[in-house]
């Protein structure tokens, strides 16, 4: 395997387009395999996102790559060079970690120059260095400072100084954010975003929370139980699921799942309802028909959908969300944004545009 | 002031309040004083009750050869201050200066075996994944109690064996064993504590064995690695059975032996001087070793008790 794997990995030169490449990467703990061979291009200076639910191993995936873990099978290449069993500072990379992980002995300064001293770097230059990065993040005033007399944010962004010290190939991100309150997390979420564009080099970034992903991201890897689930820009994610878990996952409020049967030519039944199907199926078919609850709308006067019974709403200001029933049980929300109160136990009509729904066959494959 | 004034915010004017607020004061500055004055007092106290042994053996270990003779009541020098009690105390055995070179000897090289050895298993202990190691970790630990007087012969025999007994060198590893179960103990609590991030950063920043090690993790499990320190230096310094047991020449004992021989006196007679300066001479390398160290030894012990 290893011989096909390592002729699949392109040499240096011809492909100056992709940093970082995986070949059929799989990562056993003890007799458990947690990631199930992963392939994965990524191309120089795109910005890639995994996400996933708890556990379902980006950090494994992600620590791989860095070499802080072991692969058990496969290849990693980045920038066309084989580093599957390279020690982690040889890899042309740099991590940020969840907890920051700053040396908590030294100041700010010695932290940023810690790895250039290890390299045995010129003095004249790593001042140089340092003296950059720090002006990149505005930490210049805190050179002096230990890691404890700093705020979480500073400490965030002394973490991403150290990385940018080292001017590596390839940023790896583990869910930098997550320690931040939410106002801060934006304000950094926007400044790695910048990061990206003035460095303009490849970053790998793990995070579960979705806006992160789709706000970052130009491509979203999507991951279930070590599998890929699929990989996309944010908008063929979001518009364009390949399947059930992925339509699911990414869209807050969830998008409504609606089992039914394929009819005669075009159509699906819903909750008792004959309703105009986005593809079609061989007719009897069990399909699953998903719509995102922004999509729905309440019915005017003369107009056809599907009959729910509003539970209850959620006022948000700009908006709403009815939560409701169908007449066959099947819970389905709305998004209504129309200013107007709706009462809890109305009766209301549901109606969408049929380019909107997608179809999903019995095993959640996207029927295209 | 009724409840439906404060209801309404209507602003009140300072004059309406001062005098009350300088009455407040007044009062809480009186609490104040009488609390300090507690304090200081209560510490004084402590402070007089602590220091009066050091201060007792200290002075009348100064008093000349004739006060020397009686027993140390009072004990200060009434005929004025004289080191006749250390000239006394250098007569004995093979001459105090070198006694002190051998405890030295053998407690530095104790506690650089210790912490050494020590660090490697407690760092070994708390990262590395081996069949049985928690097995082995509660082994080690359970030997603490073994009271070590009953392998005193054991011992006794193994040195023997291997050519170490009545050497300094086979006294320090007896010392060293007997320390490292507390000490691995100890270190391995230390380098539990230190994130494993740390180490995977500094992994990336090129940072492996020794170095890491050293510029790395030792100065985050100082405190630890001090404790253990201070603990080998006091038990190598202070021990007396396991030196009394397996050194048998003169020139090889260390002070605490040295010091039986002092207090058996001579003919009979106990020269009490002689025995105050032995007193001091002990003492005072224990308290410089205390004083230096103690700051990381109470965040050792502390460690994980606050976040
Ligand atoms: N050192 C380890 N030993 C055994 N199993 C492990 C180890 N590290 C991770 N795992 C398992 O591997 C799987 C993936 O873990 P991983 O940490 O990569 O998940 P994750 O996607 O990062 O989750 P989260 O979002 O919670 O951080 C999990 O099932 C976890 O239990
Ligand atoms: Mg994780």
């Amino acid at each position: 395997m290893n011989m096909m794997a390592r002729e699949m990995i392109h040499s240096g030169s011809d492909v100056t387009a992709t940093s970082v490449e995986l070949v059929d990467v799989r990562k056993s703990f003890g007799a458990v395999e947690v990631i199930h061979g992963i392939d994965l291009t990524i191309p120089e200076g795109s910005f890639v996102v995994f996400v996933g639910p708890s556990g379902c191993g980006k950090s494994t995936l992600l620590r791989m790559i860095a070499g802080l873990e072991e692969v058990t099978d496969g290849l990693i290449a980045i920038k066309g060079r084989e580093v599957t069993d390279l020690d982690p500072s040889e890899r042309g990379i740099a991590m940020v970690f969840q907890s920051y992980a700053l040396y908590p002995h030294m100041t700010v300064r010695d932290n940023l120059a810690f790895g250039l001293k290890m390299a045995r770097t010129p003095a004249e230059e790593i001042a140089a260095r340092v003296a950059s990065a720090a002006g990149i993040l505005k930490i210049e005033h805190l050179l002096d400072r230990r890691p404890g007399q700093l705020s979480g944010g500073q400490r965030q962004r002394v973490a991403i100084g150290r990385a940018i010290v080292r001017k590596p190939d390839v940023f790896l991100f583990d869910e930098p954010l997550s320690n931040l309150d939410a106002e801060l997390r934006v304000s950094m979420r926007i400044e790695i975003a910048r990061l990206h564009r003035e460095l303009g080099n490849t970053m790998i970034y793990v995070t579960h929370d979705q806006t992160e992903a789709m706000t970052l991201a130009d491509r979203i890897v999507v991951l279930r139980d070590g599998r890929i689930e699929q990989v996309g820009s944010p908008r063929e994610i979001y518009q364009d699921p390949d399947n059930l878990f992925v339509a699911g996952f990414i869209g807050s409020p969830r998008m409504n799942m609606l089992s039914g049967a394929m009819e005669e030519e075009g159509h699906v039944r819903v909750a008792g309802q004959t309703l105009p199907a986005p593809v079609s199926a061989p007719q009897g078919e069990t399909v699953t028909l998903g719509i995102r609850p922004e999509h729905l709308r309440v019915a005017g006067a003369g107009e056809n959908g599907l009959p729910a019974q509003v539970d209850f709403s959620e006022y948000l200001g700009g908006t709403q969300y009815l939560y409701c029933t169908l007449s066959d049980g099947q819970a389905i929300t709305a998004e209504h944004r129309a200013p107007g109160a709706i009462a809890a136990g109305t009766l209301v009509q549901l109606a969408w545009d049929v380019g909107e729904a997608r179809l999903f066959d019995s095993q959640g494959r996207r029927l295209r | 002031m009724t409840i439906t004034e404060t209801m309404t915010h209507r602003p009140v004017r300072p004059a309406d309040r001062s005098a009350e607020k300088a009455a407040a004061k007044l009062r809480r500055a009186a609490r104040a004083r009488t609390g300090a004055i507690a304090y200081h007092t209560a510490g004084a106290a402590i402070v007089l009750f602590f220091i009066a042994p050091f201060v007792i053996a200290g002075l009348s270990s100064f008093r000349n050869a004739t006060e020397g003779q009686t027993a140390p009541l009072p004990p200060w020098p009434r005929a004025g201050f004289s080191v006749d009690s250390y000239r006394t105390l250098d007569t004995f055995g093979a001459g105090i200066w070198q006694h002190t070179v051998n405890s030295a000897l053998v407690s530095l090289s104790t506690v650089v075996l210790t912490v050494v050895v020590s660090l490697l298993a407690g760092y070994g202990f708390s990262r590395y994944r081996f069949p049985f190691k928690n097995t082995l970790f509660v082994l080690i630990i359970a030997t603490l109690m073994i009271p070590f007087q009953s392998i005193l012969t054991p011992l006794f025999i193994i040195l023997a064996k291997l050519g170490l007994n009545n050497s300094l060198f086979g006294l320090t590893l007896v010392y060293v064993t007997l320390q490292l179960p507390f000490s691995v103990f100890m270190m391995r609590n230390a380098f539990d504590a230190v994130p494993k991030e740390i180490e995977e950063a500094a992994r990336i920043d090129g940072a492996r064995d020794l170095r890491l090690l050293v510029r790395v993790l030792l100065p985050l499990v100082l405190p630890g690695a001090a404790t253990v320190a201070i603990f080998a230096f006091l038990n190598a310094w202070n021990e007396f059975l396991a030196a009394l047991v397996l050194l048998s020449s003169n020139e090889h004992y260390t002070l605490p032996v040295l010091m039986m021989a002092v207090r058996a006196g001579r003919l009979g007679a106990i020269n009490w001087g002689a025995v105050q300066a032995g007193v001091v001479v002990m003492t005072v390398p224990c308290l410089f070793v205390f004083l230096l160290l103690q700051r990381y030894y109470m965040r050792g012990l502390m460690a994980g008790a606050v976040k």
